[in-house]
């Protein structure tokens, strides 16, 4: 018998006209000890699906449904399943402790003691792979990390002691590395205790790494089911194939002509000033965060990326250049100008122009497509004081031009007449872009601005992105965590950890060969979409001592390599033929003497 | 903590020193003289004027007043010379207290009891009686309330007395009155923070974690939800303690605000001075206390203080 | 312009039931309080010793007072005075509290902390001791009433849009527009205010019941508007010696009175919901 056993399932709700069915008659299962899948796009119904087998859906939805079957019997949250969800921090009491939230699951489960319960939630804890789980009991939910929070999570959900967990998007908020480490959990956890899991994602790559069998949904529907290994390697369905096809990433369409360009690139390289620099620039929030004596230049017309985990410092490297943050310490040139530091982003006149991260936090809610632009266009046309003829002529240039802006992005002239709230997410990064470039910017910074967006949504503004900037040709300065993507858009890459840079270099170069142990791991962590080799995804050993010693190397406490002086030398910067690595591995101490001809290669 | 305690001890004091001066020199702003009044001779005005020196520069009287406040003298009534401040106080706040912490009490209470039915309830129509009602609280002023409530129970129906504070009846009608907006304030803010904690992922968590729906409610939910209600309760209470002063004047009771309204009727400098110098002391106390509880209870600024109270050190 | 007005009519009031309510008993107010004195045929303030605290009839629709004024007239010139209060001091008091606390928010720091500190001074001390310092100088009138109580009243506006604005000012459209190089002053004009537009209205409208409120309730202790103007709280607080005899002097204000705050409250409250449901993000595309 099946342990999830789900016949015909519907969910409608109510709107202003007639009634939407969110999910349409799909039917599923999971056998026993077995992790199924669940991948679709967001708004494909997939959690509003699982909160109706758990029966938690609110009072407005109408649920039908010609079987819900756990085992045989009828699902009860708590006792024969249980439930994980995306974001840890909001699934948590944020002013209760970790112990009490463990505990209550505990004593509603069995009756015991208070006593009973705390060791049974230790337990748990360290099950889940948390050590030190006494020290935790007494913390407080943002007081641990995202990582430690989803195994605190799952410590509760194991608490239930459930027949079947379901998990909605449970590594989606999570750094690659850190996600590499769950999905080991739960393999791990599935085994030991025999539990069924269902795994939703919108990640191929998370679903090819875990499940044995897959449901790929659409719209509502499942559009198709079977083994991993059918799914992955011979799907039938068109729109499996697109979101593979998506999820693999193939290269851009620009990038062909790339490398001829790139020989002209190479060229400027060497004789251009860089249009920014900043040197030795450290700015310190709170203990970990923040950056700590960073360099880092942008030339003209490249795409310059900085990879790293969340709190690594590369949204503050970012808002540093632009201005929208002071330094403590450093100086960041202009071309070749020092700026004041405080007034940097009004005397850069709109030359810098970023792309945010969250798309319905960057468009002002109260102005048109037409007039957000139009702003922009004026402010730049006063600033060039070319008032000549500001009446018709102007108005109607303006207008071309906006008109221009919005086709080269994917939108129409129709759009600008539009509020930022009639579009969605993708549509409104595209405005975003078209914002940030009507003006003509030297330098184009996009924050993380594609990782709130779906597979395919990433895809075409990448893709966009990517087409403009050879068109036009400013320099870009493309922060993301994702590797998969700044793998292919960018021509050279900064990894930034801990606030340090610790390997910069050619795009090509480090991905091929990565040689700063911090950057092997982060590409080995990315989940391909693909089983078998997912299957051999490996997890950074489990340190969870992310505190960063100030007087060594960053990325001592979690380096495979460490070596005596790691933790005590902060290492130099070595360079070797346009790669620079910050690691004692390269150190003339610990290669050797070198000849005059001696190639370097990578040393792990 | 304990840093940003003092820190707060502190600026409450600084306010507190610029209020006494600011009150004091609007009262010397005030015309007429408190003494000339009901024909009294100009000469007798001066003598006694020149006794209180009231005709000594202003500056003199203002520094020779801050130093009396410093060792916790008010000064003397003028109005009754054998009285002074602190005593005029010491008679009339436990009065105003008595009938503000009942009042208070009985808001909280009926408060937040509303407020959590409203967030919980299936039944539209409790719903929308709760919030109508509350509506109805909050928008009749409260000295109205206490003119009807008064017309109502003690003069047509003569079931409470109307007037004075001498048994628990004579609570009923002035505690009813005081907390009628309270009441309904904080039945919104729970009702309204309790059903926007409801809608969060740490309720549905605890849901599929198989929690029941009261203790989600009550040792969850409700733990995020009043804080912002704290954070009203606090200045509520202030203002409960240092007493209405409609309706102390509407049931003839002599508490704080009848003495406010008073003194200024009656332009007893001194009076004006210490009950405002006393009341102010009093809100900013209570909301030092609450910004305190609040940040003691919402453990992300305690554990920051406490961090930054450890590398101070 | 019109499609604006007509978006803003939208945004804020939609198709409430309690906005609706609110807005017509307002609506009749406020034509009763401008047409009864000017048309009706008693006067507000003419005294008629012979048709002294008479109960209402036919001729007197709410009675007489103690000396024999019609009530139907006082009471409505009174309401239009009070509204009249309420509505000015809550303009003046939202311009300048809109002004001072987007100005402090904007500027941040040091500015910020002192305009705070002034703010929280002014706040400290009664209202009532401003308004008879006023009425002591200036007279007991109108004028000076809504001038006493804008002098600490801006100060909860000042407070909401200092809030709103030091919010406002780091979201990201707001560094997207500092990076296109607009002025600070245009910043704050086109891109902060008309997005605080709606906390800012909201509480706009709560103040007016506030004001009428904080003004009649002066009145009524007897330091506000004094004869011959009157407003509702004067004429309430005339009642008082006989409201043992002629409770009706009394009851027929109260209730102009309440009804004309309640149905200020609905009208708030609607907006409130109304606005609270539009700012959420991502509304937008559903």
């Amino acid at each position: 018998m099946s342990v999830l056993d789900v016949r015909n399932l519907s969910v409608q709700y109510p709107t202003e006209n007639g009634a939407a069915e969110i999910v349409k008659d799909i039917s599923f299962k999971v056998e026993k000890g077995e992790i199924a899948g669940l991948v679709g796009e967001s708004g494909s119904g997939k959690s509003t699906a699982m909160l109706a087998v758990m029966g938690l859906l609110g009072e407005r939805a109408s649920v039908r449904y010609d079987q819900i079957t756990v085992s045989g019997e009828a699902p009860v949250p708590g006792k024969n399943v249980a439930m994980i969800f995306q974001d840890s921090l909001s699934c948590l009491n944020p002013s209760v402790k970790i112990g009490r939230q463990i505990m209550e699951t505990v004593r509603s489960r069995r009756k015991c003691s208070r006593k009973e319960a705390a060791s049974r939630s230790q337990e748990l804890l360290e099950m889940a792979g948390i050590r030190n789980p006494e020290l935790r009991m007494r913390q407080y939910p943002f007081e641990l990390s995202g990582g430690m929070r989803q195994r605190v999570v799952l410590a509760i959900a194991l608490a239930c002691e459930p027949e079947l967990i379901i998990a909605d998007e449970p590594t989606t908020a999570l750094d690659a590395l850190v996600q590499a480490q769950i999905l080991q959990l739960f393999k791990r956890i599935v085994r030991e205790t025999g539990t069924s899991m269902l795994m939703v994602s919108h990640d191929m790559g998370v679903t090819a790494a875990l499940c044995s069998r897959v449901y790929v949904m659409h719209g509502g529907r499942i559009e198709e089911s079977g083994t991993a290994e059918d799914i992955f390697y011979s799907p039938s369905e068109e729109y499996t194939k697109l979101l593979l096809r998506d999820a693999r990433g193939g290269s851009l369409s620009g990038m062909k002509k790339e490398d001829s360009l790139a020989g002209q690139a190479d060229k400027c390289r060497a004789e251009d000033e860089p249009i920014l620099k900043m040197e030795h620039v450290t700015k310190i929030f709170d203990a970990s965060e923040g950056i700590r004596d960073l360099s880092l230049e942008i030339r003209s017309g490249e795409i310059l990326a900085l990879v790293g985990e969340s709190g690594s410092g590369k949204t503050t490297a970012a808002r540093i250049l632009t201005g929208m943050l002071t330094e403590d310490e450093g100086t960041v040139y202009y071309h070749g100008k020092v700026l004041d530091r405080r007034k940097r982003m009004e005397l850069f006149e709109g030359r810098v122009q970023m792309v945010f991260q969250d798309p319905y936090a960057s468009l002002n809610p109260c102005l048109t497509v037409r007039e957000a632009l139009a702003e922009a266009l004026e402010a730049a046309a006063c600033r060039k004081s070319v008032k000549t003829d500001r009446d018709r002529m102007m108005q109607a240039r303006t207008d071309e031009k906006i008109d221009e802006m919005l086709r080269m992005t994917g939108l129409t002239p129709e759009d600008a007449d539009r509020y930022p709230r009639d579009f969605s997410g993708g549509q409104r990064q595209r405005i975003g872009i078209a914002r940030a470039l009507i003006v003509e910017p030297e330098i184009l910074v996009c924050d993380e601005a594609l990782s709130s967006l779906d597979a395919t949504t990433r895809e075409q503004i990448l893709e966009l992105i990517f087409q403009i900037q050879r068109k036009i040709g400013f320099a870009c300065l493309f922060i993301s965590h994702d590797m998969h993507v700044v793998r292919r858009i960018s021509d050279r890459i900064g990894v930034m950890y801990g606030g340090h840079i610790v390997e910069t270099g050619k795009t090509k170069k480090i991905c091929a060969d990565p040689w700063h142990p911090y950057t092997k791991q982060l590409i080995e962590a990315v989940p391909e979409p693909d089983p078998i080799r997912a299957a051999k995804i490996k997890a950074a050993p489990v340190k969870d001592s992310a505190d960063i010693n100030p007087s060594g190397c960053a990325f001592a406490g979690r380096c495979g390599y460490a070596m005596e002086c790691c933790g005590s030398e902060i290492p130099e910067d070595y360079a070797f033929e346009g790669r620079e690595i910050f690691c004692f591995l390269y150190s003339d101490r610990h290669s050797g003497r070198r000849s005059s001809d001696y190639r370097m290669t990578s040393q792990i | 903590m304990l840093r940003y305690t003092w820190k707060r001890i502190l600026t409450g004091i600084l306010s507190l020193f610029v209020l006494v001066t600011v009150t004091f020199f609007l009262v010397r702003l005030i015309p007429g003289s408190p003494f000339r009044q009901g024909g009294v001779s100009e000469q007798v005005v001066e003598t006694i004027e020149q006794e209180y020196g009231l005709n000594e520069p202003v500056l003199t009287q203002y520094f020779s007043y801050i130093g009396n406040v410093l060792r916790g003298d008010l000064g003397v009534s003028y109005q009754d010379p054998a009285t002074r401040v602190t005593e005029i106080i010491a008679r009339a706040w436990p009065v105003t207290a008595s009938i503000g912490i009942t009042a208070l009490a009985v808001s909280v209470l009926l408060g937040t009891g509303l407020g959590i039915l409203r967030a919980v309830t299936k039944r539209r129509f409790v719903r929308e009686l709760i919030s109508a009602g509350g509506m109805l609280a909050a928008g009749i002023p409260g000295f109205a309330a206490a003119i009807l409530l008064l017309l109502v129970f003690s003069v047509k129906l003569k079931w409470l007395p109307a007037s004075g504070l001498l048994s628990p009846a004579h609570y009923i009608l002035p505690v009813t009155a005081l907390s009628l907006y309270p009441a309904a304030m904080i039945a919104r803010l729970v009702g309204n923070t309790l059903d926007s904690e409801l809608q969060k992922d740490y309720v549905l968590f605890a849901r599929a974690k198989g929690i029941g729906k009261w203790q989600i409610i009550f040792t969850h939910a409700l733990k995020n939800a009043y804080l912002p209600v704290l954070n009203y309760i606090g200045p509520a209470s202030a203002s409960l303690l240092t007493g209405s002063f409609v309706i102390e004047s509407i049931f003839t009771i002599p508490g704080l605000g009848r003495e406010f309204v008073g003194s200024i009727t009656n332009r007893d400098y001194t009076l004006i001075l210490g009950l405002t110098v006393f009341m102010g002391a009093v809100v900013i106390i209570v909301n030092l206390l609450t910004d305190l509880l609040c940040a003691w209870l919402d453990p992300q600024t305690r554990r920051a203080y406490k961090k930054a109270g450890d590398s101070a050190k | 312009m019109l499609r604006r007005i007509r978006q803003h009519w939208k945004n804020y009031i939609g198709n409430s039931r309690m906005a609706l309510i609110g807005c017509t008993i307002l609506g009749i107010w406020i034509v009763l309080a401008v047409a009864v004195p000017l048309f009706g045929p008693w006067s507000y303030s003419e005294q008629n010793a012979e048709i002294r605290n008479q109960g209402a009839s036919l001729l007197h629709w709410f009675g007489t007072d103690r000396f024999g004024r019609d009530l139907f007239t006082r009471v409505w010139y009174g309401a239009g005075i009070s509204l009249a209060v309420g509505i000015f001091s809550t303009l003046i008091n939202g311009i300048i509290g809109v002004l001072y606390g987007a100005v402090s928010g904007y500027a941040g720091g040091r500015t910020d902390m002192a305009l705070m500190r002034i703010a929280d001074i002014i706040y400290a001390i009664p209202s009532m001791l401003y308004v008879i310092l006023i009425t002591l100088v200036m007279g007991a009138g109108v004028g000076s009433m809504i001038l006493g109580l804008c002098v600490a009243g801006w100060i909860s506006m000042a407070r909401i849009a200092r809030g709103e604005i030091i919010k406002l000012k780091e979201t990201e459209y707001a560094y997207a527009a500092r990076m296109e190089g607009i002025s600070p002053l245009r910043i704050l004009l086109k891109h902060l205010l008309p997005n605080a537009a709606g906390t800012i209205v909201v509480n706009m409208i709560f103040l007016v019941p506030q004001a009428i409120f904080t003004e009649a309730f002066l009145s009524f202790l007897g330091v506000g508007i004094a004869a011959p103007a009157a407003s509702l709280g004067t004429i309430i607080q005339e009642a008082r010696s006989q409201m043992m005899l002629y409770p009706y002097q009394m009851i027929f204000p109260l209730i102009v009175l309440c009804v004309m705050l309640l149905a200020l409250n609905m009208a708030g409250t609607a907006v409130e919901q109304r606005v609270g449901q539009h700012s959420g993000k991502g509304t937008g595309n559903r």
